[in-house]
């Protein structure tokens, strides 16, 4: 029909709105297609490299070893694949080495890059520290007091996140990797720990742990699901799956209400056209699919670049997030189903909106169409002050504002979804930087966790000594338990009213823990000692206010009982300065100082995505507001040229009709800051089920700004000059 | 004399496509006269009133308004010539829609310096009870007196009507151009109608017929009567 002539002439004179309802469909799905992408790359990754090296279902540790026929001897009574892993650290000007003897069944190693070492001067490393330290094939590594060539680099299914330790929570590539050598070479190295790998086969771990613990007595028992170096790939995943899925589920929804407003205000301006066509014998088919074309376009193109954008974007998007891991091979590559859908939705939400305004439209007299006044008899708010003695200007501003509610709402939309997103990037910043600042202090004022190996009546080294350890819930789900007295110097007692409690009440939990475990003061709780797999029901006595420790606080009387220990007995001892233990006594140091680094560091990890969400925060913001301030400006064609004909100037013109939209902007960026509070702490809220801690979502106050200013929007819109 | 037009000329596209919206037009109009200007469509009416009104700016030649030549000016100056000196009124009102009768006088009062009272305005127009309507409450007449009362709220001197009676019925029609001779008498104000309605030119002083963008006919009317009289 020639009426579609208008497509071209009609994009050629409203390019900007196209432009801008395209880049907004663009970055919406752009940025849910890369997630999804890296999130489903991911745990496609992991699940294959599970599956192909063996990952374990838990390791342990016993007091006694575990012989060699016994381990035959269990596999078969119990049906598990069980597998020992010895393995030395040795320290070399700072850095440590966790140098293993290969395993043949569990925990596979897989060379990704050189070769497997053939002679004894001969190693190979982990990927992530070479590639941190700029190590390649054939550099020299001196290990002690001996030179070795790097014949190749490795990764290991229970070693993607690279933790030093089982407690740290950040990893470790700067002065921590892993090595294999010969077997021969190992020997002289001479490996001095071991710990057992075990793959069930049978759901029958209870039975094998138990007779494990009666027989070798259980030191440390951990699954792969509470083991951080393995879950944390496919919690990595997950958080980018859901992250894409609430994007899913909010952006393109507030694009579609905006773009499809915008349209629905496009087609209501052609009134007199739709009005004049319907009198020239146009059929309502006719006129809504002519007007479907138009909404077509942005959804179509919009839809296309976002594609094309993803397929050129997504690998070296989906690399960049998996910074914190050794370098995995993910294949990111975009779902054609999810393709067709991402070009498909959008462009049928926009036709909808355009074919519904046209059949709304449709529906009125005609010759009110031809007049232009289909809006006739429909309630509004423009009659608002009509008697009132304030300025003409005020007035004009107000009616603009209530009596036009869908564009005043794609206004504040714009601004608010931008504000949203981008402040959303900061809160994340701020909130680890808070944690860092002050949540973890108010744990306590000590510095020094030491872990002992052996059990002590008192420390002769100074400090406090504790009862610690680690218990699990009926789900496996694991937390610490800690007995201590109530004159604990280094510890902070408080419940969440600010009260000092005593811990000869009974069984005091953190307030994170409360919120995991979904207990109160008051209830019982079954909890399991996983070396013993002894169970003990608990009464809550209350709840603290510690939201950085998953754990349980009773005196050393409650906890010794539930340990089988004496009373009068430690292995952790507190201190806020170090002390002098000598190392064979110590298994562990935890330094609060080292928490804190963490935190720093997922921060510091955390930039490129918060930037990258911040840069489509503006994107959105921007375009959003280019939108509706073409909208304002052609809507109020006539009376801007009216006011030109009066002699008004320019700027004087921008402020009775566009500035009045400025106060849409403090609004849009205040409405958003709940939002991002909620959004921030349900985020946390699902971190704390792996990092056993609820970091408070904080925005920093007067420290940074967002959102972006409505002036640049309007300055930048040529129509309003 | 109060408005000189000097050969002045108005161009609109090239080469082939070039038209002669004012082909080096003269023409004089003294200080508070009415003086209708006529002529067919497309005679280059429009485009004159809209040099007048320092709406465009001539191609060629002089517009002097007052003490004013516009011909060098800049479109800042010819906004303030807007904002003190003229005042508009046109076919199909041009009233915004948003704001009440009053409230549409206002926005030319608000930045004029000397305005007339609104009060006074409307009771001329006898528009005073319908202060707080909105213009689409109003009958086209109505607002075409409304419109007028926001071109002479300033007290410019002078006034420019580009057809305005083009969308009224006789009897309105006749109304409106009783208040236009209503306010010539009261405040002396030099009026251009442009009208391709002959019967309008007997209310005037001076009747100039334009056409293909020349004024073949600058004539004083001697046999003037008032706008009641006009049979339309």
């Amino acid at each position: 029909m020639n009426l579609n002539k208008r497509y071209f002439r009609s994009i050629k004179s409203n390019l900007s709105f196209y432009i801008s309802a395209a880049v907004l469909t663009i970055m919406t799905l752009f940025l849910f297609f890369m997630l999804n992408i890296a999130g489903s790359a991911i745990w496609e990754f992991g699940d294959d490299f599970f599956e192909t090296q063996n990952v374990e279902d838990a390791d342990f540790t016993t007091y006694l070893p575990i012989p060699e026929e016994e381990i035959e001897k269990l596999e078969e009574e119990y049906s598990v694949n069980l597998e020992t892993q010895y393995y030395s650290n040795i320290e070399t000007d700072g850095v440590t080495v966790r140098v293993f003897k290969k395993t043949s069944e569990i925990n596979l190693y897989s060379i990704t890059e050189g070769k497997d070492v053939e002679k004894n001067d001969e190693i190979i490393i982990s990927e992530g520290y070479a590639v941190f330290n700029k190590i390649s094939i054939g550099d020299l590594i001196t290990i002690g007091n001996k030179a070795y060539t790097v014949t190749g680099f490795f990764q290991r299914p229970d070693y993607l996140y690279m933790l030093q330790n089982d407690g740290d929570s950040y990893k470790n590539i700067t002065t921590f990797y892993l090595a294999y050598v010969t077997d021969e070479e190992y020997e002289n190295i001479g490996g001095e720990n071991c710990l057992y790998f075990v793959c069930y086969n049978k759901d029958n771990q209870a039975d094998f742990r138990k007779v494990v613990n009666e027989k070798y007595y259980m030191r440390t028992y951990i699954s792969a699901k509470e083991n951080m170096r393995i879950d944390m790939v496919k919690m990595q995943a997950e958080m980018f799956n859901i992250i894409s899925y609430i994007i899913l589920a909010v952006m393109p929804l507030i694009v579609v209400v905006l773009v499809s407003i915008v349209i629905n205000r496009k087609v209501k301006s052609e009134q007199k056209l739709i009005g004049t066509l319907t009198a020239l014998g146009y059929k309502k088919s006719k006129l809504m699919l002519h007007y479907a074309g138009f909404a077509m376009i942005p959804g179509l193109f919009g839809g296309v670049f976002a594609i094309l954008f993803t397929m050129i974007f997504a690998q070296s998007f989906g690399e960049v997030c998996l910074a914190d891991y050794e370098p995995m091979r993910i294949k990111c590559h975009l779902n054609p189903i999810a393709a067709v859908l991402g070009i498909i939705v959008p462009t049928a939400m926009y036709i909808l909106a355009a074919m519904r305004s046209v059949n709304k439209l449709l529906k009125k007299d005609t010759v009110l169409l031809l007049n232009g006044n289909s809006e006739q008899g429909e309630k509004n708010f423009k009659n608002i002050l009509v008697k009132n003695k304030i300025s003409f200007r005020i007035k004009y501003a107000l009616r603009s504002l209530i009596g036009n509610p869908s564009r005043t709402f794609v206004v504040f939309l714009g601004v608010f979804s931008g504000s949203y997103i981008a402040l959303l990037g900061y809160s994340f910043l701020d909130t680890m930087d808070n944690t860092k600042q002050n949540m973890i202090d108010g744990v306590g004022k000590y510095e020094y966790q030491y872990v002992l190996n052996e059990l002590v009546e008192e420390s002769e080294y100074g400090g406090e000594p504790v009862i610690m350890s680690t218990m699990e819930n009926k789900a496996g789900e694991q937390f610490s338990m800690i007995g201590t007295t109530d004159f604990n110097p280094y510890l902070s007692l408080k419940d969440m009213d600010g009260n000092d409690i005593s811990l000869m009440d009974g069984y005091y939990i953190t307030s994170v823990m409360a919120m995991l475990q979904k207990v109160q003061a008051g209830d019982k709780l079954t909890i399991c000692n996983p070396l013993t797999l002894e169970s003990f029901e608990i009464t809550i006595a209350g709840v603290l206010d510690n939201d950085m420790q998953n754990a349980i606080f009773s005196n050393k009387e409650n906890v010794a009982r539930i340990m089988g220990i004496e009373e009068n007995v430690s292995n952790v001892i507190m201190s806020d300065v170090a002390l002098n233990i000598p190392d064979s006594k110590i298994m562990q140091t935890i330094k609060k100082a080292d928490a804190k680094e963490q935190f720093q560091n997922i921060s510091n990890e955390m930039n490129v995505m918060i930037y990258f969400l911040i840069g489509i925060g503006a994107i959105v913001c921007v375009a959003s507001i280019y939108v509706a301030v073409n909208m304002l400006v052609s809507e109020n064609r006539s009376n801007i040229s009216m006011l030109k004909v009066l002699g008004y100037r320019d700027k004087q013109i921008n402020r009775i009709v566009l500035s009045v939209n400025h106060i849409l902007l403090p609004i849009g960026f205040i409405v958003s800051i709940p939002l991002v509070f909620a959004s921030t702490n349900w985020f946390m809220v699902f971190l704390a089920d792996f990092i056993g801690a609820l970091p408070k979502a904080y925005i920093a106050p007067l420290k940074r700004k967002s959102g972006i200013k409505m002036d640049n929007g309007l300055r930048s819109c040529p129509e309003a000059s | 004399m109060f408005i000189t037009l000097k050969n002045a000329t108005k161009k609109y596209g090239e080469d082939e496509s070039l038209v002669y919206a004012l082909d080096h037009a003269n023409l004089e109009i003294e200080k508070g006269e009415i003086c209708v200007i006529l002529g067919p469509s497309g005679s280059g009416k429009s485009t004159l009133l809209n040099m007048l009104g320092g709406l465009d700016h001539l191609d060629e030649g002089e517009i002097i308004v007052g003490d004013r030549n516009l011909s060098g000016y800049k479109n800042y100056m010819l906004t303030d010539y807007r904002k003190e000196d003229v005042g508009f009124v046109f076919q199909f009102y041009n009233l915004i829609p948003d704001l009440t009768v009053a409230e549409n006088i206002e926005v030319v009062s608000d930045i004029a310096e000397n305005p007339l009272n609104i009060d006074e305005v409307l009771e001329a127009m006898g528009m005073e009870k319908y202060r707080y309507r909105f213009p689409k409450e109003l009958s086209g007449g109505q607002q075409q007196r409304v419109a007028i009362a926001r071109a002479i709220i300033k007290n410019p001197k002078l006034l420019l009507c580009d057809e305005l009676t083009g969308a009224l019925d006789t009897k309105s029609s006749k109304t409106v151009l009783e208040f236009i001779e209503k306010i010539n008498q009261l405040y002396k104000t030099t009026t251009v109608i442009i009208t391709h309605n002959e019967a309008i030119a007997k209310m005037a002083d001076r009747v100039i017929y334009i056409k293909d963008g020349k004024a073949q006919e600058n004539r004083m009317n001697p046999e003037k009567i008032s706008a009641s009289e006009l049979e339309l």
